[in-house]
Parts: C-alpha cells; sequence; structure tokens
C-alpha cells in the first residue's frame, strides 16, 4: 500500500490505468485541462458539470454541509474523501435531491437546478448509489438491473400491456445488462434474487444498475466497501474507463490508494466545509489535509 | 350429519357471487399490497362506491343501469385519486390510516339518516337490475335449476357469476400482461425501495397513483356486480371487515402473484361455508348435550369466521408465503 501512495509529483497522471488495460488514445488530451486549474478550494474548472454556490444544511446546531463554491469538471473522476461526518454523503443527497438544502443554488450540466427532484435529476442524467446499499431484494439480479435502463417504452402503463411495442427494446436492454453482469463478475447469479447476493455483489449490482441509466455524472458512495480487492481494482478501472468515454464520476471513498489510484481531481470535504482540492498527489501533502483527515503518520508514510 | 350438504354449500359459495365480490376486491387489494406495497385497509370503501353509485344513479336518480355501473366505477376511481393526491407522498403509514378512515366515514355517511333522501340512508338502497338479466341465455323459469344436490343456481343466479368469473379471468389476465412489463418491474422496485426507484429516475408518486387507480377500480367493480346480485346496496355490508377479509383471501391464496387472489377468495368462502354448514349441522345432532346445542345457536356463522381466522394463523405459521407464493421471496426479508 504505501508505494502506491508515493507517486511521483512530476508524472502528469499517476497510477491511472494498469498497464493491463491500455488507455484509449483520447487520454492525456481530455484530462490535460485540469492539471491547469490551481489546487485551491472552489477553483473554477475549464469544462464543469456540476457547479454549486452557498449549498447550507444543517441538522439542528449541527452545520452538515457549508460550501461556498464548488465546481466539477466534466469527464474526469473527481474523488471526494474526509473525516467521518465531514457531510460527504449529506452533500450527494442535497445534490441528488433526496435532502433539501437549507440554501444555497446549483446547476447541473449548464441547467439550474431550481426544484430539485430525485427521480428528474436521474433523468437528466444524474445517477447517484447509496452507501447503504439499495439492491431490490425480490427482484431478480438480471431486472434489477433492467430496471435502470433509461427511456423504457414498457414502463408506460399504455404500452405496457402490449408486449410487442417494448419487446425489442427489452431485447436489447438485456444484452446490455448481461454485458454488466458478466464485468461485474455477477453473470452466474443472473436469475437469482437480489437478496440473495452477498453485501459486496450488491455493491456491484447497486454500480451496474446505475450504469445501466446511461448517467452524465454517476456518484458513487464508497463503491469499494466491502467488496473483494481484485474485483473492486476491476470496477473502478472500468469506471475510468468510461470517464475516458466522457462520462463525469464523483465519487466517496475512504482507501487512499483507491483515491489515488484512480481520481484526477480529489476534493475534501472537513466538517460540511471544502478544506482543500487538487489532483491528489498534491492533496495527500496538503497540510491542513493531513491534519484533518490523513493523519502524520499515514502522510509520513507516503512519503 | 350429512356431508352431502355440508360440501354442496361449501362449493356453492365458494364459486357463488360473493366469491366474485372477493376475488375482485383482492385482484384489486394484490396491486395495491402485493406488487406496490401500498397498504391499503380501506379496499371496502372502493367496492362501497362501485355499488353506491350504481344504485343511487338508478333508484334515486332514475338513470339507465349501465349509466349507473360507469358512475360507480368513476366513484371508486374518484376516490383513489382523492385518497392517493395527498396522502400517496406521506409516510406509507399515513397513507394506510387515510384509507381506514376514508372508507368509514364513507360508509356512516352514506348511512346517516340525513342521507335517507338520496342514499336511502340507514335503510339499504335498491333498484330494478332488469337491464342485466334482459340479457340472461339461461332459462330462468320457476323450475330451473343448474348443478346438483346443493351446488346449484338459478339461472338468474348463474348468469351472474359467468359474468363474474369472466370479468375475474379478464382482469387477472389483463394484470399479467401488465405486471409482467418493465412497467410491473417498476412498481415492484418502489415495493422494495422506493428511493432506489426515485434515483433510478423513476418518478414514484405517479405509478403508485397508476397503481392505486387501477386497484381501487378493480374494487369499484366488485361493488357494482355486489350491487346488481343484490339489485340494491346496505350500509351494513361495507363494513371495515370487508376489507380483512380480502386480506385474508390474498394472504391464504399468495401476495404478489397472479393467481393467488381468485384463489384465496374461492377458498375462503369454502372453508367459511364448510365450517358454517358443518356447524349447523352438528347443532342438529341429537348425540349432542342440549348446552353445547344451545351454544351453536345463532353462533354458526361467528364461529365460522373466527376459524377461517384460525386456519390464516396456521397458514402464517407453516406456509407464510400463501398457496401460490414463493418460499424463497419470503425469506428474504430476514436480512
Amino acid at each position: 500500500m504505501p508505494d502506491e501512495l508515493t507517486p511521483n509529483p512530476d508524472s502528469p497522471r499517476p497510477v491511472a490505468t494498469p498497464p493491463a488495460n491500455p488507455a484509449p488514445p483520447s487520454d492525456g488530451t481530455d484530462i490535460e485541462p485540469i492539471l491547469t486549474v490551481p489546487p485551491v478550494p472552489g477553483a473554477p474548472k475549464p469544462n464543469p458539470i456540476l457547479v454549486v454556490d452557498n449549498l447550507a444544511r444543517s441538522f439542528g446546531g449541527l452545520r452538515a454541509v457549508d460550501v461556498d463554491h464548488l465546481e466539477v469538471e466534466r469527464g474526469v473522476v473527481t474523488a471526494l474523501i474526509g473525516p467521518n461526518g465531514a457531510g460527504k454523503t449529506t452533500l450527494f443527497n442535497l445534490l441528488s435531491g433526496f435532502d433539501r438544502a437549507d440554501s444555497g443554488r446549483w446547476s447541473f450540466d449548464g441547467r439550474a437546478v431550481t426544484a430539485p427532484a430525485p427521480d428528474q435529476l436521474a433523468r437528466q442524467g444524474m445517477i447517484r448509489t447509496f452507501q447503504l446499499t439499495k439492491s431490490l431484494a425480490k427482484l431478480t439480479v438480471i431486472d434489477n438491473v433492467l430496471l435502470g435502463a433509461p427511456g423504457q417504452a414498457g414502463e408506460r402503463l399504455w404500452t405496457a400491456p402490449f408486449r410487442w411495442r417494448w419487446r425489442d427494446q427489452e431485447h436489447e436492454n438485456t444484452g446490455r445488462a448481461e454485458e454488466l453482469l458478466e464485468r461485474f463478475n455477477l453473470a452466474h447469479m443472473r436469475d437469482e434474487l437480489a437478496g440473495t447476493l452477498s453485501g459486496g455483489q450488491r455493491k456491484l449490482l447497486e454500480v451496474a444498475r446505475a450504469l445501466m441509466a446511461n448517467p452524465v455524472l454517476i456518484m458513487l458512495d464508497e463503491p469499494m466497501a466491502g467488496v473483494n480487492p481484485a474485483l473492486g481494482q476491476s470496477l473502478m478501472r472500468h469506471i475510468t474507463l468510461l470517464a475516458h468515454e466522457g462520462m463525469s464520476v464523483v465519487f466517496i471513498e475512504h482507501a487512499m490508494d483507491v483515491v489515488t489510484g484512480i481520481s484526477d481531481w480529489v476534493v475534501v470535504l472537513s466538517q460540511g466545509r471544502i478544506i482543500a482540492e487538487g489532483p491528489p498527489w498534491k492533496i495527500i501533502h496538503d497540510d491542513e489535509v493531513i491534519d484533518a483527515y490523513l493523519g502524520r503518520r499515514r502522510a509520513g508514510e507516503a512519503r | 350429519m350429512d356431508f352431502d350438504i355440508i360440501f354442496g354449500n361449501a362449493a356453492r359459495a365458494a364459486f357463488g357471487p360473493e366469491a366474485v365480490i372477493l376475488a375482485l376486491a383482492a385482484i384489486g387489494l394484490n396491486v395495491h399490497f402485493g406488487f406496490t406495497g401500498l397498504l391499503n385497509c380501506g379496499q371496502v370503501g372502493f367496492l362501497l362506491l362501485g355499488a353506491y353509485g350504481t344504485s343511487v344513479s338508478v333508484a334515486t336518480f332514475g338513470w339507465s343501469l349501465w349509466a349507473g355501473v360507469l358512475i360507480g366505477l368513476f366513484l371508486s376511481l374518484a376516490l383513489a385519486a382523492a385518497l392517493g393526491i395527498p396522502t400517496l407522498r406521506l409516510n406509507p403509514l399515513l397513507f394506510a390510516i387515510a384509507t381506514i378512515a376514508a372508507a368509514e366515514i364513507i360508509r356512516i355517511l352514506i348511512g346517516s339518516t340525513d342521507a335517507i333522501g338520496l342514499t336511502g340512508g340507514p335503510l339499504s338502497v335498491s333498484f330494478d337490475a332488469g337491464a342485466f338479466y334482459d340479457l340472461n341465455p339461461y332459462p330462468d323459469g320457476p323450475q330451473d335449476r343448474y348443478g346438483v344436490g346443493t351446488f346449484e343456481f338459478t339461472g338468474q343466479q348463474l348468469w351472474v357469476i359467468t359474468v363474474g368469473w369472466a370479468l375475474v379471468a379478464l382482469i387477472s389476465l389483463a394484470i399479467f400482461l401488465l405486471v409482467r412489463s418493465p412497467w410491473g418491474r417498476v412498481l415492484k422496485s418502489i415495493r422494495e425501495d422506493e428511493d432506489a426507484a426515485r434515483s433510478l429516475g423513476k418518478n414514484v408518486f405517479s405509478y403508485k397513483m397508476q397503481a392505486l387507480l387501477i386497484g381501487g377500480g378493480i374494487g369499484g367493480l366488485g361493488g357494482v356486480i355486489d350491487a346488481i346480485k343484490t339489485s340494491g346496496a346496505d350500509p351494513n355490508g361495507f363494513r371495515p371487515q370487508v376489507t380483512f377479509f380480502a386480506f385474508a383471501a390474498l394472504l391464504l391464496g399468495g401476495a404478489a402473484t397472479y393467481l393467488g387472489p381468485v384463489l384465496g377468495a374461492v377458498l375462503f368462502w369454502f372453508l367459511r361455508e364448510w365450517i358454517e354448514s358443518f356447524l349447523r349441522q352438528l347443532a342438529s345432532e341429537s348425540w349432542l348435550p342440549a348446552a353445547a346445542a344451545d351454544f351453536l345457536d345463532g353462533a354458526e356463522g361467528i364461529i365460522s369466521v373466527a376459524m377461517v381466522g384460525l386456519a390464516l394463523v396456521l397458514l402464517m405459521l407453516f406456509r407464510p408465503q400463501g398457496l401460490t407464493g414463493n418460499q424463497t421471496e419470503l425469506h428474504l426479508d430476514a436480512r
């Protein structure tokens, strides 16, 4: 683990994709702009997918989220880190419409989010997963994934009874869903009920379901928790590939080797505020981040 | 003790109009509770509006029976909308409370003395359902009987149950076609975890509303058949236990299955009538002590309902998924 935490500060993109998986030719050109961004909290980005202003949410006397300004760059992998209770999940809940902000505004994909409704944001392409996995226990694994497919004709009451109106689309979706299951090592569980999966498998299932929705921005809340390392790596590799194809990724993660391994940009949250942001190899040497989150010993190891 | 009579009576109840009505109520409840997870404790309210909508239209306003049928169905859909719009966004338990309260409020209003002019109030309302029986293809002379032993129907009764079971079959087929589609998948996902459905872009409120309208409309149709069968309606026929009988039938047969509510309704009436007939026969046995016969006399109906309740308890203990349910699905709750 320590050696993975030792990036060369000169390398433009540390430990991006393992050699087994050659990066697409576009790599380097579409990642470049983010490297010109100064690593300061609230830094403006060249091509942001998400712009947040003065977002605040309190629970009683506790200010859970208090973000002055945050921009999330399009087409890159952004990690959101911070100590427990820093407000990471609350920030996810606010942005995805599952919680109401006390104040603040934000825009997603160029559109101001005025009345945040989770389903509406999801249809616009903002798909999130949950820290406590929400697998649909009494649906089969394949049905769980198929549910994610956007724009299904068969989901409308008037077309639903007439199979020929949605059979082709369902067939297409099933093919795509099976590919995702294959990738996440769930193909053998295809027709089992999701409730029979292990915790780690449910986590993978949820990510597969989210990817099925063809997100513009995918927000993953601790996608690796409980997933075995090898599979976790393949999951994250898959997600980096998708980012290269233009999907934006934000993920919450505690394992620093994962964060430095796959993220292009790191945002550090502490007590609801953004205390630092920047490329991973700079963040792990940031004094404030070390004090608030990483700890001296850990950072010493990294050096 | 004549078991021919006991079984004949039980079969008569199991296939008679009461079972049709219960089956429709349970099918509607299955859409709400079984597939969507909506805890509707006031299904009887939909039946009531179906029955009174039909009866009052014909008896009080003098409209045709078919207009009455449409009004009955419309009123039950209107109840679904009126209940759903304010409460479906709230906590599911508030929805449950609202449904049971709404059904009782409507029954009490309709049965109040102030409503005599409109609904007959506490007296029952009755009308001429001749338009329906005019279509009866079965010869219906005073001597015409169909069936064997006590399992027999008059031509009119046979016509009601023919139409009734045909509707049950059609509606079950429609529900099957709907629920096996992606639309049904969304309903089930809402039952399992509505936030997960939301996070994937499904408009949960809209789907719940659709389920509520469909299930309520099916309940309303049960009420319409009740009105035609009795040529009227009586507020006492729509007490809260009707909802719970429908739940009993649904759980007996197996919730979230296609045939469960129908099988459950047939079984419910079979058991109930079998036990009641058995007890009635028992009470007239000469060897029974006088005290026991006195106890049974007139209490057969109550005891038989209690026994059905007992059967339900035993079923929950030994086969909790119902007769047609899936065993593995059930055990997934223990997460």
